[in-house]
This record gives C-alpha cells, sequence and structure tokens, in this order.
C-alpha cells in the first residue's frame, strides 16, 4: 500500500479522473505551472496540458459560472477556489445558479461541476484567507458538501464528487495537505453521504469534521486515561448527512460532542446538534455540546490565533463536561 | 416553424416569415399583460415588446446546434429559439405541460432540446454558463457557437466583465448580444453607462465588437450571420452591440413614472420593429390582417391550452432537487 | 360587440383602485391605446389607456374605489344596447391590501391562483410523515430503555421515584414530568437504592412532599391574581374602650343559649356600617368597572384545616350585632367541618381578617379578588398613650385597610377608615 499525503491523495484521484476521461478538466487560479498555491496541482499540466489543466484570471464568478457552463454540457469540470474565502466571490453562481438549473428547468438538466478549495486557520493566514464557511452551502437545496479529513478519504471522495452528477462543494484544509496515510493500491471511490467512525467507544460520540478531526483523536487518548471512552466519528460528507450513523453512534453512548474549526454560532455543529437531539432525544443524558471557534475573525498575532480557533483541549473540556466532570474538579 | 432555406441572404419569403414571427411575439405578449391583469399568471413578467426583431433576427441566423441563454425578458428569445407558444404559455400558467414544468416561470424557461439554456433573473447571471458552454465546445472541437442575451444594465455587473474578459483570453466561440433598450429597470442609460457607446464595453477586451440596428430584423440577422462565423472558425468571441427600444414598461403595470410620455409617444410610433418590417415588405392591409388573424390564434389556443394544462401535485415540489 | 372595461391588475399585489375621473364622456369615440381614466392604485396616479376602439357606450362607476376585475365601463358600436347594471362601487374605502411575505414591487399573488396556494398550504400542513426530507422521525424502537424525558429523569431523581414504576403517557409512551408527578403523588414507590433511575440520582430521605389538595391550589391561584393587583395599605390604631365596654353589656344582656357576641362581630357591624357611608370602598374590581354595592356582604376569613376559606355573612348593614353572632358561628362551625355550600362563600363585598387572636398585632392582608378592600384586625393590647396631656393605659388594637388602588383611592379609603375607627371608639355614632 503506497502512503499518500492528503495534498497527493487530491493529486492522484484528479489525475486518474483526467486519465480515463476526456470530460474531466480543471481550472483555478495559477493552477498550471506553478501547481497552485497548495502545490496540489504539481505537475498535471505537464501530463494534461494547457487545455486541461487551465489557469484562469482572477475572476472567481467567471470560473465558477464557466465551470458550471462546461458542465451543463455534459463535461465534469473542477473547479479550484484558491481560498475558501473567495467561494464568497462565486457564490452567485453555485448557489442562484449550479444549484438551481436542475430543479428550476423541472429536470432537463444535471450540473455535474466540482468546486475544490481550501480553508482554515494556522500560520496566521489572517481573517480572509482563514474562514470555514461549509454551513452555508449546507443550506443550498441542490448543492452537495463533502469535507474529508484524511488522505483516502479525500481521494475516494473527490472521485465520487467529480462523479456526482450535482454541483459538489468540496472542502480541503490546509494544515491536513501535510499528514500521510497508507492508501489502497486502486483509487477506492467512498460513496457520498457515508460517515466513518474512526474510533469506537462507549461513553461519548465525537462528530467532528475536517481538522478536528484529528484533534478530536487526540481528546480521545487523553480522555482515555481518565476512564472516558470515547468514540470519533467524521461524517465527511455534510449534505447530504449519513444521520443514521451518527444518531446511531449517540444512541449507544448517550453523551454528544459535536466539533469543528468553524465559528460555533451558527456552524454546522447545530445542525448537527438538532439532528441528534430530534432523533436521539430520550437517549442523552447530557446536554449536546458544541466546540468551534470564537466568535471573531481570525487574529494575525499567532497568541491571538491559537486563542480564537479550537484545539483538543477544547475537545476534552466538552468531553468531561458532558461526563459531568470538570477540569480541576 | 419553417426554417430559412439558405442562411446567409434573406428571400422576401423568409422576410414574410420573419414578420409572422414577430407579429406572434408582439401578440403572444400582449396576450401575456392581458392575462396578467385579469389576476391569472402569478409572478413576475417581463415582455418583450419592441425588441421582437432582435429575437427573431439572431434565433433565426443559429444553427440547430447552437445554443442560448436569456435574461428576464425571455419570451420572444424562448419563442424565437423555437419552443411553442402552448409550452410557453402553460409555463406561464404553472402547469407541468410548460416548458420547465411549472417549476421556472417567465424568468426560468428552459428548452433544453432546443438549445435554450435558460432565462436567468440574476442580472448577469447567465452569462459565465455561456463562456463555459462555449468552452465545452471548444475543448471537443464541436463547430457550435453560445450565444447570450442581456441587456445595457448587464454591462455593469462583475459577470459581465468577468465573462466576456475571460471568453476573449480563451478565444471560445461566443457571441454575446447586448439589447442595448437604453433603459435598466427605471433607471437611463445616461444614469448607468459613463459611456454611450455600450461596444466600447467589448473593446476593453480586445474583443471584437458590432453596432446592430436592432429594429431592422434584417440587419440583425445578418449581423447575426457574420459574428456566428467569425466564432465557429476559431478567432474568438463577438459582441453585438444592438441597439433597441423597450415600447412598453419593465414588468407589466409599470406605470414608467421615470419616463417622460412624450418619448415614450415618440418611440411607439417611429421606432416599431414590425413596422418597420411591414413597410419595407410593402404588406397591404389584408396581408397584415391574415397574418394577424392566423397568429392571433395560436395565441389564443396556447391560453386554452394552458388553462386546461395538468397542475403540478404539491408534493412534486419535493422532485429534481437533485439527479 | 360591446366589450366591457374591467378594472386592471397592475402588478404590485394590487387587489383594488381609485378612479380619480373618467377622461372621456359617455358617447365620445375611444381608440384602442388612447388614454380612458385615471386611476390611483396607492402607489402613483395614472392613466389607464382604452384596449379597445369604438363608442364608450357607458360608464358604469364613475369614480371611486373599485376592486380589479370590476365592470367600470362598456365600449362598444354606436347605438349598441348596454343591459349592464351600474354596479356600486366598494364604497367604504378599506380595500384590504394584500400584505405578501414577499411584498415584491412587479411581482403579482394573482388572486385567480388563490386555490391553488390554499391547495399547496393544506398538503404542506398534512405532510409531515410522507415527504423525503431531512427531518427524521425518531424511530420506535428503544430496545428496552426507558423512554423518559430529561426532565422526568431529573424529578424523579429528585423525588427518588423508580421511573420503572411510571406508567409514560407521553409520544411512544415516553415518561414525561406530568406521569412522575402524579405517581409521586398517589404514594409510589421510592427505590431502597438508587438503581434503576439513572447513573447520579440522590437519596432523600426525610422530605415530606405535599401534593396540593384543589382547595390549596384555588388558594396560591387566587392569591397570584391578588398579587397583580396594585394595592396600597392604610393604619390606624383605634381605641378599644367603649367597644370592649359594649360587647360586655351585650353579652350580660343577651342570657344564655344565644351565641355570645364577639369584638369580631361588633367589627363586623361597625364595619358594615362605614361601608355604606363609603360605598367605593364596598365594591368589586371588574377590569374596566367598578361595582358598587347596596349591601354590606362581608367575608370571614376563617383558618380549616390545611387550608383558609372565607365564609360570606349577607347583608350586615341590617344584621343587629346578635344576628352577626348567630350567623358568624354558623358559617365557622360550617367551615370547621368542611360543610360549606358554594352560597356560603358567593357575594362577598368585603373581608374581614383577625389575627389578634394568635397574638400578632398587625399585619397587612393580601386583597380577595374582585373585592376592592381588605381589613387585617390585630390584637387588643393594654398601651400607655397620652390622655389629655398624661400617659394612661389604654386597649388598643391596630387594624389596616388594604386596597386595590384601581377601584379605591387613597383619600377614599382614608375616609373610611377613619370613619371606621371613630365608630369603634363610639359606636353610637354608627347608628
Amino acid at each position: 500500500m503506497p502512503e499518500l499525503s492528503y495534498r497527493e491523495a487530491v493529486r492522484d484521484a484528479l489525475s486518474r479522473a483526467m486519465r480515463d476521461d476526456e470530460d474531466v478538466f480543471i481550472m483555478g487560479e495559477d493552477i498550471a505551472e506553478m501547481g497552485g498555491s497548495m502545490g496540489v496541482t504539481q505537475g498535471l499540466v505537464d501530463e494534461f496540458g494547457p487545455e486541461r489543466v487551465r489557469n484562469t484570471p482572477i475572476s472567481e464568478m467567471a470560473l465558477a459560472g464557466a465551470a458550471i457552463g462546461a458542465a451543463m454540457q455534459g463535461m465534469r469540470p473542477v473547479a479550484e477556489i484558491m481560498y475558501e474565502d473567495f467561494l464568497t466571490l462565486a457564490t452567485e453562481q453555485i448557489v442562484n445558479q449550479a444549484a438551481k438549473h436542475r430543479y428550476m428547468s423541472g429536470g432537463q438538466l444535471k450540473v455535474p461541476v466540482t468546486f475544490r478549495t481550501q480553508g482554515g486557520a494556522g500560520w496566521s493566514p489572517g481573517a480572509q484567507h482563514a474562514q470555514q464557511l461549509e454551513s452555508w452551502f449546507v443550506h443550498i437545496p441542490g448543492l452537495k458538501v463533502v469535507f474529508p479529513s484524511t488522505p483516502t478519504d479525500v481521494r475516494g471522495l473527490l472521485w465520487s464528487s467529480i462523479y456526482d452528477d450535482n454541483p459538489v462543494v468540496f472542502f480541503e484544509h490546509r494544515t491536513l495537505y501535510g499528514i500521510k496515510e497508507d492508501v489502497p493500491d486502486e483509487l477506492e471511490p467512498i460513496p457520498i453521504g457515508q460517515a466513518r467512525t474512526h474510533r469506537q467507544g462507549e461513553d461519548v460520540t465525537v462528530i467532528a469534521t475536517g481538522r478536528l478531526v484529528h484533534e478530536a483523536l487526540a481528546a480521545a487518548d487523553e480522555a482515555e486515561k481518565e476512564g472516558v471512552s470515547v468514540e470519533v466519528v467524521d461524517p465527511r460528507t455534510l449534505l447530504p448527512l449519513d444521520e443514521d450513523a451518527l444518531i446511531s453512534s449517540v444512541k449507544k453512548t448517550n453523551r454528544c460532542v459535536v466539533a469543528h474549526e468553524a465559528v460555533v454560532r451558527g456552524g454546522f455543529g447545530a445542525e448537527v446538534a438538532a439532528v441528534i437531539q430530534y432523533g436521539a432525544f430520550d437517549w442523552l443524558d447530557a446536554p449536546i455540546e458544541r466546540v468551534g471557534a470564537k466568535f471573531t475573525p481570525l487574529p494575525f498575532a499567532p497568541v491571538m490565533e491559537e486563542f480564537v480557533v479550537p484545539h483538543a483541549s477544547d475537545v476534552l473540556e466538552a468531553i468531561r463536561r458532558t461526563v459531568g466532570r470538570n477540569d480541576g474538579n | 416553424m419553417a426554417k430559412v432555406e439558405q442562411k446567409g441572404t434573406l428571400s422576401k419569403s423568409d422576410l414574410r416569415e420573419f414578420f409572422r414571427e414577430m407579429l406572434l411575439i408582439r401578440r403572444f405578449e400582449e396576450k401575456v399583460e392581458e392575462r396578467f391583469r385579469a389576476g391569472e399568471l402569478p409572478g413576475f413578467l417581463h415582455v418583450a415588446i419592441g425588441q421582437e426583431a432582435v429575437a427573431v433576427g439572431v434565433c433565426r441566423a443559429l444553427e440547430e446546434s447552437d445554443i442560448i441563454a436569456s435574461t428576464h425578458r425571455a419570451h420572444g428569445h424562448t419563442l424565437a429559439k423555437g419552443t411553442t407558444p402552448n409550452e410557453l404559455m402553460a409555463e406561464l400558467y404553472g402547469k407541468l405541460e410548460g416548458c420547465s414544468h411549472g417549476y421556472g416561470g417567465s424568468m426560468h424557461l428552459y428548452d433544453i432540446e432546443r438549445g435554450n439554456m435558460g432565462a436567468n433573473a440574476v442580472v448577469g447571471g447567465g452569462l459565465p454558463a455561456i463562456t463555459g458552454a462555449a468552452l465545452a465546445f471548444k475543448l471537443r472541437a464541436e463547430p457550435r457557437v453560445a450565444v447570450a442575451f442581456f441587456g445595457d444594465g448587464a454591462t455593469n455587473i462583475g459577470t459581465f466583465h468577468e465573462s466576456l474578459n475571460m471568453a476573449q483570453l480563451w478565444k471560445v466561440p461566443a457571441v454575446f448580444v447586448c439589447e442595448n433598450n437604453h433603459w435598466a429597470e427605471s433607471t437611463p442609460a445616461w444614469q448607468h453607462m459613463p459611456i454611450e457607446d455600450v461596444s466600447q464595453r467589448a473593446v476593453a477586451f480586445g474583443m471584437k465588437a458590432v453596432k446592430v440596428d436592432g429594429q431592422d430584423v434584417e440587419a440583425v440577422y445578418k449581423a447575426t450571420r457574420r459574428a456566428l462565423e467569425h466564432a465557429r472558425s476559431g478567432k474568438g468571441p463577438v459582441f453585438l452591440a444592438v441597439n433597441t427600444y423597450r415600447l412598453v414598461g419593465h414588468y407589466i403595470g409599470d406605470p414608467q413614472v421615470y419616463r417622460s410620455k412624450e418619448e415614450l409617444e415618440e418611440t411607439r410610433k417611429t421606432q416599431d420593429p414590425i413596422e418597420h418590417l411591414r413597410t419595407k415588405l410593402e404588406l397591404s392591409g389584408d396581408d397584415v390582417e391574415e397574418i394577424d388573424r392566423e397568429v392571433q390564434e395560436i395565441v389564443d389556443a396556447s391560453v386554452e391550452f394552458a388553462k386546461n394544462g395538468t397542475d403540478p401535485k404539491p408534493e412534486d415540489a419535493l422532485k429534481n432537487v437533485y439527479a | 360587440m360591446a366589450t366591457e372595461v374591467k378594472l386592471p391588475r397592475l402588478g404590485q399585489g394590487m387587489e383594488s383602485g381609485t378612479i380619480v375621473k373618467w377622461l372621456k364622456s359617455e358617447g365620445d369615440k375611444v381608440e384602442k391605446g388612447e388614454a380612458l381614466y385615471e386611476l390611483d392604485t396607492d402607489k402613483v396616479t395614472q392613466e389607464v389607456e382604452a384596449e379597445a376602439s369604438g363608442v364608450l357606450l357607458k360608464i358604469a362607476i364613475s369614480s371611486g374605489e373599485v376592486e380589479v376585475g370590476k365592470t367600470i365601463a362598456v365600449i362598444g358600436e354606436q347605438g349598441e344596447e348596454v343591459d349592464a347594471e351600474p354596479e356600486e362601487p366598494a364604497g367604504n374605502g378599506s380595500a384590504a391590501r394584500e400584505v405578501a411575505d414577499d411584498a415584491q414591487e412587479e411581482g403579482s399573488p394573482a388572486p385567480a391562483r388563490e386555490q391553488d396556494r390554499e391547495r399547496g398550504r393544506r398538503a404542506s400542513a398534512g405532510d409531515m410523515g410522507e415527504q423525503v426530507s431531512e427531518v427524521r422521525q425518531p424511530s420506535a424502537d428503544n430496545g428496552g430503555r426507558i423512554k423518559a424525558s430529561p426532565l422526568a429523569r431529573r424529578i424523579a431523581r429528585e423525588r427518588g421515584i423508580d421511573l420503572g414504576a411510571v406508567a409514560g403517557t407521553g409520544p411512544d409512551g415516553r415518561v414525561v414530568a406530568e406521569d412522575v408527578e402524579r405517581t409521586a403523588a398517589s404514594g409510589a414507590p421510592t427505590p431502597a437504592t438508587s438503581a434503576g433511575v439513572g447513573a447520579s440520582a440522590l437519596p432523600l430521605e426525610g422530605v415530606e412532599v405535599q401534593q396540593f389538595s384543589s382547595m390549596r391550589k384555588t388558594i396560591a391561584r387566587r392569591l397570584t391574581e391578588a398579587w397583580q393587583a396594585p394595592v396600597f395599605q392604610l393604619s390606624v390604631t383605634v381605641d378599644m374602650g367603649r367597644a370592649l365596654e359594649l360587647r360586655k353589656r351585650l353579652v350580660e344582656l343577651q342570657g344564655d343559649g344565644a351565641v355570645k357576641p364577639t369584638i369580631s362581630d361588633l367589627l363586623t357591624k361597625v364595619s358594615a356600617a362605614a361601608l355604606m357611608r363609603h360605598r367605593a370602598v364596598n365594591a368589586l374590581y371588574k377590569g374596566d368597572a367598578v361595582e358598587l354595592y347596596p349591601t354590606a356582604n362581608i367575608g370571614i376569613a376563617v383558618a380549616v384545616p390545611n387550608g383558609l376559606v372565607v365564609p360570606v355573612i349577607q347583608g350586615c348593614e341590617r344584621k343587629s350585632i346578635a344576628e352577626i353572632a348567630a350567623a358568624r358561628a354558623l358559617i365557622v362551625e360550617r367551615a370547621r367541618g368542611g360543610k360549606l355550600q358554594q352560597s356560603d362563600l358567593d357575594g362577598g363585598t368585603f373581608t374581614i381578617s383577625n389575627l389578634g387572636m394568635y397574638g400578632i398585632e398587625r399585619f397587612i392582608a393580601v386583597l380577595n379578588p374582585p373585592q376592592a378592600a381588605i381589613l387585617a384586625v390585630g390584637s387588643t393590647e393594654d398601651r400607655v398613650v397620652a390622655v389629655d396631656g398624661q400617659p394612661a393605659v389604654r386597649p388598643r388594637m391596630e387594624i389596616t385597610l388594604t386596597c386595590d388602588h384601581r377601584a379605591v383611592d387613597g383619600a377614599t379609603g382614608a375616609e373610611f377608615l377613619r370613619d371606621l375607627k371613630a365608630f369603634l371608639e363610639e359606636p353610637g355614632l354608627a347608628l
């Protein structure tokens, strides 16, 4: 089994799709010779040429919209939005156009486009290059939203997103690009809408996404030492959400912590908490905890950035609260 | 609808055909206004009265496999591209037999089989997709052209600049048809554009721009043919700055308090494209009456068709969200 | 063929418009497209064009507010018969302008399609179970676990009740708070250990829970009501010398066999006299009115096991002290025996509450709504007071009047209390 980094896993999925299928092409800012701002598309232009690995001007609306237009003609473009924060510029096309063409036409067409982007804090990127906006898109009927946290997951899910006939907003996390994992020799597509349990446990379920999956696993190890058995589940796809898996897990443990790097208020955790509350009401022995960033734009100075953003310690504290223990008590 | 036989030159019978089509659009739009005032049509409605020559002139110049995307003022383009009056009227009535099966309404008219990629309610919203469609044609080496309709107001929005910039950069086979009717809703052109000649916008991108008299259907047709040729041959996109006139309000019921009555009356008298063509063809009163009766019947029949159409079930709202 | 001219919908959610003036008269020739009349649509006044050519045969509505779709005129050929009855305009000018949720300028709710909207609404309301939606219905399988709401669990925990012994009446047989309450009230089994109730049940020993009887519930409710009233209190201290003498005399005169009148009975009689002179205090507050009563029906607060009742002596101003004493004795006996009838409790206009027998010197009584006032009576004690400039020992009693300020003003209450004190200090004044 080869070892791939998260970054290499993305590249692998793109390359395989483009090799197999003339209709797949990628476009974005600086993705050709430079290989993308995060180095994800390194080397692809050499193999596939500049027509299929297409640099665009700084025009998020046209970039997203052209991808939509090509998808409406039957191609499977993958548009890269360099930073998640710039999704805001492309949002009109993603939300008003891609998400709605099929519906407004009464089912006459499909829009099989994938929008790839990356975000997250770490190394002081500043407030406009660090956001986690996945919850916005979960709110839009017609879109799918995917947010993988490991190399195996990102490879299998990117493939599935490219071949899904619906517009998919695909989130990567910048601090995960370097993590490595053994992956299967052959790319195994992972179904969209399927959660993954990273760790089995008895006392509390931590539902985590993106970087916080890894923080949650670290917190779980610590909690183990305190005699608390933690189950960690990554939904992987945020829309459609694998509600059954999440609810069954909480029914087993009776306690739930939701953790994401995005700001807590109005974050994806709120949706999960509502789903759990409704589906596992009689199984809950503690209020559902939410872990996320504090309600501020991301500050620049490292000491402040670390304060705002959630860590394993925050997850651990939330775990302790659910089992009725407080730090220091 | 009979196709124009020899693309390139227009015979008198071709022009008669255009006259008929333009009059059909005119009567259709008038009927839509009437039914709206009678309280039967929900939603927003924007009719294209005065701009029929642009719709017919452009759409009749297209090849079978070319595609269009339109704006909120889409009825004329939709009919000219081949959607039947029955399907269009049924859509306005929200019936399953409508071209968008009741899901879209006046501003979201799609007819994919006939190459209509959809009307768009967001100003400039459909432009990037036209650039993208043209890109797809180029990547697949298909001899097809993607044509966008939009107004002078849309030349101010971000998607316009980004889409044309990108289209020219990549020399994709697209034609951008700007229907400059000198009004963006209630705002006159001089109040929203710092330039008078809208074709200058294209020059900024290095794109070929052509000025066209939009009330002369023959001129529109010929200009479109040349533009399609340019795009199809790989020379790049073309911007058609079509000068036209909106003979009615922005939406049905718009009292146009922002427009001078004299200007409106003068425009209605001198800028009616149907009148122009009628004069050019020297059609007699009887000729016109006969054609008028024919198209009026079709329009009346479309209302009957629509009214007798099938209402969607309430739960049908849950379908078609995902493929 | 005559064409009816109907008031058009000009968008903007328009339901009606006001015809300001006709620009053509009956009999005039009209061209299609020509301005026919002026219409005020509440956004703007505009000219409306004729939709047909011909002769304006009839103007059915010359001015005023008209609903959209109504016929306002007829255009036809010269000499055509028009049999349209002129319709009355909508008249009183209060057009219900539809406030659409999405009040867009250009759109139309198209009232002709209202039935469609109704259908959609009804289908949506009835459709919770079937729709393909993201709202899950909780699964019915509970795998042997007791279904109890978090609140029910807490109450069970606090009361030391075994949840397993509680019958659940919530959805899916869930145990809800009320179920636990009910079990507790009927003497539920409490677990010897905390097993089965939840991980952190606290054993509670020695706590006696007294469920409210319906009397107590009523008392609680009425007191809460009384608490809403804005009240003020007035106090006076009464020299009880003459009153005590009078009582002694009455008891002597009465002889055996009859009920001995008490100070309370004297107080009741004297209060009735004062109430008749100050009818504003003998009143019931009824929200937007005050009812002044012609007769003083005085309620006497009586303590009974587990509560308080206020039986009423009717028409005290007409009764002698002896009659009042007899009535008082009767209702107190009935009250203590739990045999009061509703008629014993109804009709009170004023209440006297006496805690003097417990040695309470003064207190403030809570109003007995809807009565406008209540008198609190303390004990009679010997006090040193100034009499003609010299210290003397006198029997003194403090009484406090609580008034509902919505019904009784300060001066009114004060005048009443002043007279009451005067009557107690010189009973002859009450005659």
